[in-house]
């Protein structure tokens, strides 16, 4: 009888200690503009382009999932508006000419941004 | 007759100042202190609850207004102003109107029978104790018409439910404070103050019982969680003010902070010595200080241990708020009416023969 009186108030100080003792960790909020996230090495963003070493064979064009990212003719097109990060290009590019960045804030109000022209050799 | 009132006085008969007049201008100046203080505990306890329960779930709370996020609440209070005030079409329009003013008004009156320090007691009623919890039933009926009024099924059970639990969570607060009237021999607030001058001389010693049970029944009262079924989210979207918006909402909201605060000084003024000093003296004491100083020193210093007090009941109740999960509104009825009530008596019954022994000793 009095083993079950006392066994929930028990149970609800552990809870109380418990919610206390959580407050005294490190915080998980991350203050986005000011601290930014450690990213992993894996990570895949924004790709560059180095013209010097594009040999113009499209093979990045063809080994895109999502069609019509990435476009040559008399430059070298990417959209990223539809690009969905899977650096397959990267993969595949015979010379080297793609590599990836760990750059990600590319939100803006206007789509065409998204899309980056750059000249071929 | 305070020293304050008593300097207030012969200042302004100086000025050939009628004293009807002089009488009004007292009260219009405890007028403005108590809801001067019952606007900076509002806007304080808004952010502090914010901040307190973020250290508790690893957040860092509001931080982007001001230093450290201080002026978060006025934000938030000015933005509300700003607001549309949305009726709902069929509403039932002078009680819905009328309801907001209902529930805020005698949680404004109720501030005047605090005594926040040996001066500063705006209304000493004989009848205090009882006077305090018969104007809190006030809001109560605030909160039914507005849950009717809005004409809206979820405001409706919210109102029922808040009314409920008001009822239910009443008859052991008035039990556990006739334990306090039966150990103090007054139902004078500032009499039973006074009665706990020093620390072995607190209420909550005798009454340990009384006291717990008055503390969860006064989160019941007050609808925090875990007993807060009036606005439970996740059934009744926000309970009775789901159909308020702008300042009516605001007044729905200063409300339940400030009822939060002075339930909890009303506790303290009970239980934990009131505005006395925890060592028995008061620090003003210790120095040589002429009397008008000394008299206001001592005054702001009580203020201050009335305040503190409050504040240590006010932690525990957010710090239950972070911890449980909602009751079920049965389970809680239950709590009331076969755990409290037995209890309360039993608490009631303890408390005469500690009053027995006192009074032969």
């Amino acid at each position: 009888m009095i083993k079950s009186f006392i066994y929930p108030i028990k149970e609800l100080i552990k809870g109380l200690l418990t919610v206390l003792k959580n407050g005294f960790k490190e915080k998980v909020t991350l203050e986005y503009p000011e601290k930014k996230k450690v990213l992993n090495n894996n990570f895949r963003g924004k790709i560059k382009y180095d013209k010097t070493k594009c040999i113009k064979c499209k093979i990045c064009q063809k080994v895109c999932p999502a069609k019509g990212t990435i476009e040559i003719n008399e430059t070298f097109k990417i959209d990223y508006s539809q690009c969905i990060f899977c650096a397959n290009c990267v993969e595949f590019c015979p010379k080297g000419a793609l590599t990836i960045t760990k750059e990600y804030e590319l939100a803006t109000n206007n789509k065409n941004e998204l899309i980056f022209n750059e000249g071929i050799n | 007759m305070s020293i304050f009132h008593l300097i207030f006085v012969e200042y302004l008969l100086k000025l050939n100042i009628p004293e009807w007049l002089i009488f009004m201008l007292w009260q219009i100046i405890y007028f403005i202190f108590i809801s001067l203080l019952m606007i900076l505990a509002v806007l304080f306890l808004v952010l502090f609850e914010r901040k307190y329960l973020a250290f508790f779930t690893r957040r860092k709370g509001p931080n982007r207004v001001g230093l450290y996020g201080c002026l978060q609440t006025v934000a938030d209070g000015i933005k509300i102003l700003f607001k549309e005030n949305i009726m709902p079409k069929n509403a039932d329009k002078f009680i819905y109107f009328v309801a907001p003013i209902i529930v805020f008004a005698p949680i404004l009156t109720v501030y005047s029978l605090i005594p926040f320090s040996s001066d500063i007691n705006s209304y000493k009623s004989d009848i205090g104790i009882l006077l305090f919890m018969a104007i809190l039933s006030l809001p109560i009926a605030g909160v039914l018409f507005a849950g009717y009024s809005s004409r809206n099924k979820y405001s409706l059970i919210g109102g029922m439910r808040s009314c409920i639990q008001a009822i239910s969570s009443e008859i052991p607060i008035f039990l556990t404070l006739a334990g306090i009237v039966i150990l103090t021999g007054s139902m004078n607030l500032s009499e039973i103050v006074k009665a706990q001058h020093s620390f072995s001389q607190w209420n909550i010693f005798p009454s340990i019982l009384g006291f717990i049970i008055f503390f969860i029944c006064s989160l019941i009262t007050l609808n925090r969680i875990p007993f807060d079924f009036p606005e439970a989210e996740s059934e009744l979207v926000a309970g009775y003010n789901s159909e308020y918006s702008g300042m009516k909402f605001a007044m729905f909201f200063l409300g339940e902070y400030a009822l939060t605060f002075i339930f909890s000084a009303y506790a303290a003024t009970l239980f934990l010595g009131g505005y006395n000093s925890p060592f028995g003296f008061y620090i003003a004491d210790l120095f040589d200080l002429t009397l008008i100083t000394g008299e206001i020193i001592r005054n702001i210093e009580q203020f201050f241990w009335l305040i503190l007090k409050t504040f240590f009941l006010i932690l525990i109740i957010m710090w239950i708020r972070a911890a449980y999960p909602r009751f079920k509104t049965e389970k809680a009825l239950e709590l009331c009416w076969y755990i409290f009530i037995p209890l309360a008596i039993f608490n009631l019954f303890v408390l005469c023969i500690v009053q027995y022994f006192r009074g032969s000793l």
